[in-house]
């Protein structure tokens, strides 16, 4: 049982870590622009075929190919805040309904191109084994969870001590005040989507080899890491990391218990609980534009 | 008045349509009326009452299922089922909306999208009851409304059964105050309106009407299967309202049509209409954010002059 139970956590903290980068990239563009972009989960996809694309026809490397989806990621990420979010700056529906045409784009976009059906991306990582006490797991477990781990640092890190990290964080606080004192606000805009939208990449280049690339892969992470971000509390960037770890590993401890089936479920329920006792989630200090 | 003659003609032309179009063409208008009796309970929610909701289909998929459970299982007879079936999803909506309702603008949307979710889920796990993924088949259309022209006929008055009472809880203090809620809650609430009631009310009316068309779709596609209830199609629900033009009446006709029969009529592949669509629904939030109805209506009014 213990062991099972043991399995089932590192299992939820890999699939976690996922959702964190997921939720990181939507906090951090909601945090700044005040936009929810539901499309974030199909950009997480596009992460997956770009990798793959770079991986089996350019480079044959994969962290190569890692890096290079992420850097392609952003320009889309900053073509899309240009063309459709800015122009619809302030008008909260209108972003919701254009996102919601760009998952319709960019998901049959990619059909068109990769066809429907799902994509093997194998890398060195997954076929190696690494030993955790009796219990034996992907070498890709294991990177997933560091690399989040240090993206999460350097987020930190970035955001607390970098002067255009401060700049980020005084744009989401107060947007006009941040104006007046001269920080650029619409170059923040840009860069908190690039960002967002490379951490989208990561996210679908990571997990890409483990459970192929396919139109659909970005679904459940995005929804799950809205879920996170939810749990959190919305706009939080620590609890976007820990509300995505908690849904991981409690979706995966579930499978334990209840047929896996549900295991969907479970995350939207705990975080509809959680949001009926604490509207504000677990960290939500603030709710924006809530009225 | 004129646009009560067009209205009626449009409608006796509708009627008379079987007589010369074919069964292809009967098919796509069946499909038509069918994505349009939805859209009418969503935009009662999201055009009239500003609520946007990314499950709304599932609302139409417990209509569907508990319709299909009474009438193969339980054996009762087509109409009353479709009446539970009904009731049932109102019910259903009355109750998860009263949940979704506490929380607001993002809030609401990410809650509706869950609980759309959750509903799939069940829809594609419960294999007693549901029959799971693969489907539940055998169920019935009514009788004397088996062959496509008569079922067109049902389909066809369903939808404008649900136009009517759209344009009647238009027309009343009901959806007056809908109005004032999307346009100003505080007021409205200061005004001594009952807010939670009245979107509650208008949640559940409009999970009915979704309910209502779940019904009469599986019945035309004889089988209920969860695919027809996923993510995708709510927010293909909102892309038909929105394209259609929100809180205009005969803008989900517009966007059913649109959404069903333009892709067959540009016949090319399934992914690149859905591209089009995509991309049509990002222009229209960016330069036309009222949708076609009222893109239509300024050009006629533009001509008149």
């Amino acid at each position: 049982m213990a062991q099972a139970l043991l399995e089932q956590v590192i299992n939820g903290l890999m699939t976690g870590s996922i959702y964190v980068l997921v939720a990181l990239g939507m906090v951090l563009i909601y945090g700044v622009m005040h936009v929810l972009n539901f499309a974030h989960g199909v950009l997480f996809m596009v992460g997956g075929y770009l990798c793959h694309f770079f991986f089996t026809r350019l480079t044959g490397s994969y962290p190569l190919a890692l890096v290079l989806s992420m850097a392609a990621l952003a320009l889309i990420g900053v073509a899309i805040e240009r063309s459709v979010f800015r122009p619809l700056q302030g008008n909260l529906r209108n972003q919701v309904i254009a996102s919601l045409g760009l998952i319709l784009v960019i998901e049959n976009l990619v059909i068109a191109l990769w066809g429907p059906n799902a994509l093997q991306l194998r890398t060195a990582a997954t076929e190696r084994l690494v030993a955790i006490g009796e219990l034996r797991f992907p070498m890709q477990h294991v990177m997933i969870i560091a690399l989040t781990a240090i993206v999460v640092a350097a987020m930190f890190g970035f955001l607390k001590w970098s002067k255009f990290g401060t700049a980020l964080r005084a744009t989401s606080q107060d947007r006009s005040a941040a104006m007046v004192v001269g920080i650029p606000v619409e170059r923040v805009d840009m860069a908190s989507f690039a960002l967002g939208t490379a951490l989208a990449a990561l996210g679908g280049a990571l997990v890409g080899p483990l459970f192929l690339v396919f139109p659909q892969m970005g679904d459940a992470p995005m929804v799950k890491g809205l879920a996170g971000i939810l749990l959190g509390g919305m706009g939080s960037v620590p609890g976007a990391v820990i509300g995505g770890l908690i849904i991981g590993v409690a979706e995966s401890v579930s499978t334990l218990f209840l047929p896996t089936d549900y295991r969907d479920s479970i995350a939207f329920a705990i975080m509809v609980a959680i949001l009926l006792v604490r509207p504000r989630g677990l960290f939500g200090l603030r709710v924006r534009g809530e009225a | 008045m004129t646009r009560g003659l067009i209205t009626a003609a449009v409608i006796a032309a509708l009627y008379l349509a079987p007589m010369v179009a074919s069964p292809y063409l009967l098919h796509v208008l069946v499909l038509s009326c069918l994505y349009a009796i939805p859209a009418v309970g969503l935009n009662l929610m999201l055009g009239y009452t500003g609520l946007v909701s990314l499950g709304h289909i599932a609302f139409a998929g417990i209509g569907a299922y508990t319709a299909a459970y009474l009438m193969v299982d339980v054996k009762v007879g087509y109409w009353a089922a479709l009446a539970i079936a009904t009731l049932a999803a109102g019910g259903a909506g009355a109750v998860i909306g009263s949940i979704c309702l506490r929380f607001r603008s993002h809030f609401f949307m990410i809650v509706t999208l869950a609980f759309g979710l959750m509903l799939f889920s069940v829809m594609n796990n419960w294999d007693d009851v549901t029959r799971g993924a693969a489907g539940f088949p055998g169920i019935p259309r009514p009788a004397g409304f088996a062959p496509l022209e008569s079922f067109y006929r049902l389909a066809l008055s369903a939808a404008l059964l649900a136009f009517a009472v759209q344009w009647g809880v238009v027309r009343s203090r009901f959806g007056l105050i809908l109005v004032a809620l999307r346009q100003d809650e505080r007021l409205a609430e200061a005004k001594g309106v009952n807010a939670a009631l009245y979107k509650t009310a208008v949640f559940a009316l409009g999970s009915a009407l979704a309910g209502a068309g779940g019904v009469l779709l599986v019945s035309f596609l004889r089988v209920a299967a969860p695919g027809s209830f996923t993510l995708a199609e709510s927010i293909n629900a909102v892309l038909i309202v929105i394209v259609g033009g929100a809180g205009s009446l005969a803008g989900p006709a517009l966007g059913a049509l649109l959404f069903v029969g333009l892709p067959e009529y540009l016949r090319v592949a399934a992914e690149w209409r859905l591209v089009i669509f995509g991309l049509l629904l990002v222009l229209i939030t960016l330069f036309a954010p009222e949708g076609l109805a009222a893109l239509l209506g300024r050009l006629a009014k533009r001509r008149r002059r």
